[in-house]
């Protein structure tokens, strides 16, 4: 199992934001987590990369403990993740090329592998044209498609998309999904959250909802089922 | 791309934004060191003043007159070797005449008086360690001193030099508490301008951590900005107490700094900067 979640609690302050959570999930999975805003799909995610921990249970991603990793270690775990946001989080003082290649450049890869996995990946991506422009410069579409790119570049096991067609219209969004699904394909882990999960084509993954921070099979979920 | 170079392009980026702030910053680091600059400047020509006087004080050894001038040298020995002696000088009889003479030409007369049998007693001439002595170490080296054999008395600055040594060691005391308070307030300048920072790159912060940075790649470019911040303060104070110092020259005698303690003054700038520069980065890490 890539991800393990064992009895996991979570509060903010008096607000329980996950609650008894119990859940695996399997390397080449494609996992579509949907619920309402404020249900803790997000929450659910930032534990998985450690940003968070649990007040109680364990979580466990690719080897690592949330009880027993120390801080200094996030960092390689990190390094197996990665992560696209609602609002695509670019850095706008930077290229296309100089986002992608960030998470190369903190790990200390050399300029030349670089240079190649990340033209390589804006190829794949459609963006070879947008190399060079900034993040201001591209439609939304586009700028989601760099951040899948950023997430991609240092081959992630594990990719965690939170609410990534939120900001996006629906044509661009299912572009986006499809996009996800390719990279499942490849056989890279996807953990998508989202309050639409009619996004993601029925068939194509496992689909788990979460409601005021318990989460459910879907079975839980009759739209979800019937669509199926 | 080494992580090193690519920490390094990072701190160039931040050093790119928030110019207007960071010149504020700069200027209060100076105009703070310009305080503690005029104040060592201040110190450091009372020291230079009270250095030259303490050596002066010393104490005068009168030996009895009757004494052969081998036991009046074997005294000195071994007041040479009291701790916080610094030299011991033999003055012979005919050499304390010649001193009388050459300083006190106008009362020659009063030797004459005396007769030609009379002779000035021979003496010993003691000066002190400059900087280790106390009150009563010198009352101690009085008293062992008179009671040796063949020696009539001794004198010495009783009222004057202990009130020296209290001022000194006073001075003392208020430079390193005003360099205490300097480093505390001076950090808590750099402490906040640094936490902007940090609030201002958050999100590039928020990335880095997400895509694996370690945190000394994520924390060096506030650090290094930190250190340039209290580097060039530092540096700014002293350039603008120089110039002071030049303007004051012609109404007020003094010397400027030694060139080791304008090193001390750079480098106290850059244990603030990253004093503040760290804990800055370390609370809204802490607060995240």
């Amino acid at each position: 199992m890539l991800v393990k979640m064992q009895s996991v609690k979570l509060s903010y302050g008096r607000w329980p934001a996950l609650d008894g959570i119990n859940m695996e999930i399997g390397e080449g999975e494609f996992l579509v987590i949907s619920g309402a805003s404020g249900a803790g799909k997000t929450t659910l995610l930032r534990l998985i990369w450690m940003g968070d921990r649990p007040d109680t249970g364990t979580v466990e991603v690719a080897g690592f403990r949330s009880e027993k990793t120390k801080k200094s270690q996030l960092p390689a775990l990190r390094r197996k993740i990665g992560i696209v946001f609602q609002d695509f989080k670019l850095l706008h003082g930077r290229s296309v090329y100089e986002n992608v290649a960030l998470p190369l450049q903190v790990t200390g890869a050399k300029d030349r592998t670089i240079r190649k996995r990340v033209i390589a990946l804006l190829a794949r991506m459609g963006l070879s044209h947008r190399s060079n422009s900034y993040p201001h410069q591209l439609s939304g579409g586009e700028q989601q498609r760099v951040a899948i790119a950023r997430a991609m570049v240092g081959h992630p096991v594990i990719l965690l998309a939170d609410e990534p067609t939120g900001n996006l219209d629906p044509e661009v969004s299912r572009q986006v999904i499809d996009l996800l699904l390719e990279i499942n394909r490849g056989g890279t882990t996807v953990v998508m959250a989202t309050h639409d999960p009619r996004q993601v084509p029925p068939g194509k993954g496992r689909f788990l909802f979460l409601e005021h921070g318990i989460l459910r099979g879907a079975d839980m979920w009759p739209e979800i089922e019937g669509e199926k | 791309m080494s992580m090193f170079r690519s920490a390094m392009r990072e701190t160039a980026l931040n050093l790119k934004t928030r110019p207007g702030a960071r010149l504020v910053t700069l200027v209060m680091v100076a105009l703070a060191f310009i305080v503690f600059d005029t104040f060592l400047i201040i110190s450091w020509n009372l020291q230079s003043i009270m250095d030259r006087e303490h050596g002066m004080v010393g104490m005068e050894v009168f030996l009895e007159t009757d004494l052969p001038e081998p036991g009046g040298r074997l005294i000195g020995d071994l007041i040479s070797g009291m701790q916080g002696v610094q030299s011991v000088y033999y003055v012979s009889s005919r050499e304390a005449e010649a001193l009388f003479r050459a300083e006190l030409p106008g009362h020659t007369d009063l030797l004459e008086v005396m007769g030609s049998d009379f002779n000035l007693p021979a003496s010993l001439q003691v000066t002190f360690d400059n900087h280790s002595m106390t009150r009563s170490e010198l009352d101690e080296i009085s008293r062992a001193v008179e009671v040796m054999e063949g020696v009539e008395e001794t004198v010495y600055g009783e009222d004057f030099l202990p009130g020296l040594i209290r001022t000194v060691a006073s001075i003392r005391k208020l430079v390193f508490l005003l360099g205490i308070l300097l480093v505390f307030s001076i950090s808590m300048v750099v402490f906040y301008t640094v936490r902007l920072s940090v609030v201002r790159r958050a999100l590039t912060v928020d990335i880095m951590r997400t895509v694996g940075a370690p945190w000394w790649f994520v924390r060096i470019p506030f650090v290094v900005e930190g250190v340039l911040m209290g580097v060039a303060g530092s540096a700014g104070g002293l350039a603008l107490a120089a110039i002071l110092s030049a303007i004051l020259s012609g109404a007020v005698a003094h010397r400027f700094m030694p060139l080791s303690w304008l090193t001390l003054v750079i480098l106290l700038g850059a244990v603030t900067g990253t004093v503040g520069a760290l804990a800055g980065s370390y609370e809204r890490e802490r607060r995240r």
